[in-house]
């Protein structure tokens, strides 16, 4: 959940909260302390306000969330490897204003109509929101990647250790240990002015028991306030957001089979996609296409979640007890039923949303939003379906206006105004917002 | 006045750390988490893929449409029966569409590489990616002279009902669509400009939003 720059931010944190005061309250006022702790304060809603003003360059979160929909950082998908874009550009600088304008650039650029010749025609869209230092962090990124392990198609992807855990635990007996050193040093410290005090004659106040120390429990209390404060934003943008969920379905179907491994489009199932609102859930006739033929399962073994391996001829019998399929006889002998498979994107009722609006007209690869389905046995949420994500992409993405050439949608021909303005040169291209994607009433009425 | 500051603290102490847990507690991701507003976030109408309880509470209604009706702008229906008679009978059946223009025709390819093309090939040989390793066997290969020869009534009745292994793509292709596959096959078969149509088809399905890989 956090990412490795929060952690050592927090640490950070924690560790001046603790050893700033210690050796300063020993020689001002208490009063004064209060106004010790007011930057450290600020500092703490400054990471909760906005995490990405202090985050802004973590290369890989920008490269999923901008750029994995085309991009790999070692091979070609459907644009090309991340790594080296760098070396192989034509001159310094020219990656910046290609992220910038890419779909001005594609038909006047030499270099550019050279990389849209090898994408089969297709043009990246344009990221003007990017900065220059997340690009150089997304590059960066991308240049020391290495593929974790050697993954097998197909049943690779879940099973990537999660280093993340490592390092929390790591920061975790870091702190402590810091924690541990700066008691003993104040310890040391007021002994050594203990002595000094007995020796020059002072008068020395009985000393006080730590847990009544005021200072102390100032501390306890900061703690507590920033620990708690933390996760009680996180958990309060958490309700209503199901990021990751990852129900279990009545038969264990597997993508990664399905659309990777075969290579069956997502719209030979989810046809409704792009004719409806909704992309519809195939009923049993439309697994049965295949399963009338393909009984058992030869592929590399599947694994669930919590690495045991499914029986996957277990799950085709479960498929046929559905259809009422009798394989010996290859009739329907019994009666069917449909399967009750569990729905893992939900909006909100008082959101509108309609896939045929994103899939055929606006031409959104499915993989922008659901993630990389084709490697997923099991299907989670991928991204977080929050009205900021939406927006976010209504604000960036380019419409694909229909051109002299016939690329594009014809749909976008009824907005003249922008087709006149993109002919002046008032603008090379129009985002979803200028349309009114980012209106109220666009999606809630 | 000191006990009561401090019972002040720990009193928000605890509140602050409740909160926390009862924010945090709902993390599995096997568990679709909870909501501000329940009224708000599930609809009161039936929504689609929600079970309802009509049936239980006796309520009457038929779930699709009377048989015989037509969508608007649909062809009329395919009436011959599934069996051998109507399959002998369907060689006579004619084609309703127009010849498509390019358009149409691009749209047919996609149609054709979508649903078709994982046993038959994008190229009609056999040699789509659940045919080659062997998964579903004996799949038709179109450009053999049998298929060539086939009516286009027959090729509407089997992708209609299905055929051997193959099954009905009625639910997931229009009337309409069924004729245009088919166009787009005898297209392909006749050899009419094979090299442009498919090249054509190839870059199309390259921009398609919606292929897997």
């Amino acid at each position: 959940m956090l990412t490795l720059c929060q952690h050592a931010f927090l640490l950070l944190l924690l560790v001046i909260s603790f050893i700033i005061p210690l050796f300063k309250i020993r020689y001002q006022c208490m009063n004064q302390t209060s106004r010790l702790f007011k930057p450290l304060f600020l500092l703490f809603f400054l990471t909760i306000i906005s995490p990405k003003l202090l985050f802004a360059a973590d290369g890989e979160t920008l490269f999923k969330a901008n750029c994995a929909a085309c991009h790999k950082p070692d091979e070609h998908y459907v644009g090309p490897a991340l790594k080296g874009a760098r070396e192989r550009e034509p001159e310094k600088g020219w990656v910046y204003k290609w992220v910038a304008n890419a779909s001005s650039m594609a038909n006047t650029d030499p270099y550019a109509m050279k990389l849209k010749a090898e994408a089969g025609g297709v043009v990246m869209t344009s990221f003007p929101d990017l900065k220059k230092e997340d690009i150089d962090a997304i590059l960066d990124w991308a240049d020391k990647y290495e593929k974790p392990g050697a993954a097998k198609p197909g049943a690779g992807g879940a099973a990537a250790p999660a280093p993340e855990t490592d390092n929390t635990i790591l920061y975790g007996v870091l702190t402590l240990i810091l924690a541990i050193v700066a008691l003993i040093l104040l310890q040391v410290n007021s002994n050594l002015k203990k002595l000094t005090d007995e020796k020059e004659g002072h008068r020395t106040a009985a000393p006080v028991p730590f847990y009544r120390n005021k200072a102390y429990l100032l501390l306890v209390v900061i703690f507590l306030f920033l620990l708690g404060g933390y996760f009680l934003v996180e958990g309060a943008m958490g309700l209503g957001r199901q990021k990751g969920y990852q129900p279990v379905q009545p038969i264990f179907y597997s993508h990664a089979v399905h659309a990777g491994v075969n290579q069956i489009s997502c719209l030979y199932c989810h046809g409704g996609a792009q004719d409806s609102r909704h992309a519809s859930i195939p009923s049993v006739n439309v697994c049965m296409n295949c399963h009338m033929a393909v009984k058992e399962y030869t592929g590399d073994p599947i694994k669930r979640e919590d690495g045991t391996t499914v029986n996957a001829n277990e799950e085709i019998q479960k498929l046929y007890k559905y259809a009422g399929w009798n394989p010996d006889t290859k009739t329907y002998d019994k009666p069917g039923k449909p399967i009750e498979w569990i729905k893992i994107h939900n909006l909100p009722a008082h959101v509108y949303f309609n896939h045929s609006q994103h899939v055929k007209v606006g031409q959104v690869a499915c993989q922008t939003c659901h993630g990389e389905i084709q490697k997923m046995p099991e299907v989670h949420q991928f991204a977080d379906l929050s009205m900021g994500w939406c927006i976010n992409c209504h604000r960036t993405t380019n419409v694909q206006f229909n051109d002299n050439k016939g690329h594009g949608n014809n749909f976008y021909s009824i907005y003249e105004k922008f087709h006149e303005d993109i002919k002046n040169k008032k603008y090379d291209s129009v985002t979803v917002e200028k349309i009114g994607g980012t209106e109220c009433q666009k999606c809630h009425y | 006045m000191n006990g009561m500051k401090k019972n002040n603290i720990i009193f928000s102490l605890f509140v602050l750390v409740s909160l926390c847990v009862a924010f945090q507690s709902c993390d599995s991701k096997r568990e679709p988490g909870k909501i501000y507003m329940p009224d708000m976030a599930y609809s009161r109408a039936y929504v689609a893929y929600a079970p309802n309880n009509l049936a239980s509470e006796n309520i009457k209604y038929i779930p699709w449409p009377v048989e015989g009706t037509i969508r608007r702008g649909d062809l009329f229906p395919y009436i011959l029966p599934n069996d051998s008679n109507g399959y002998k009978l369907s060689a006579q059946v004619k084609d309703p569409l127009p010849p498509l223009n390019s358009t149409q025709m691009k749209e047919a390819a996609r149609l054709f590489n979508i649903n078709c093309a994982i046993c038959h090939g994008e190229k009609m040989d056999a040699q789509g990616p659940l045919s080659t390793g062997g998964k579903v066997p004996a799949v038709a290969n179109l450009t053999l002279a049998q298929y060539i020869a086939m009516p286009v009534g027959t090729m509407f009745h089997s992708i209609t009902y299905g055929k051997n292994n193959m099954g009905s793509y009625a639910s997931q292709l229009s009337r309409e669509q069924r004729w245009m596959v088919i166009q787009y096959i005898k297209a392909h078969q006749a050899g009419l400009n094979i090299a442009t149509a498919s090249s054509d088809a190839n870059s199309a399905s390259g921009t398609d939003s919606t292929k897997t890989k």
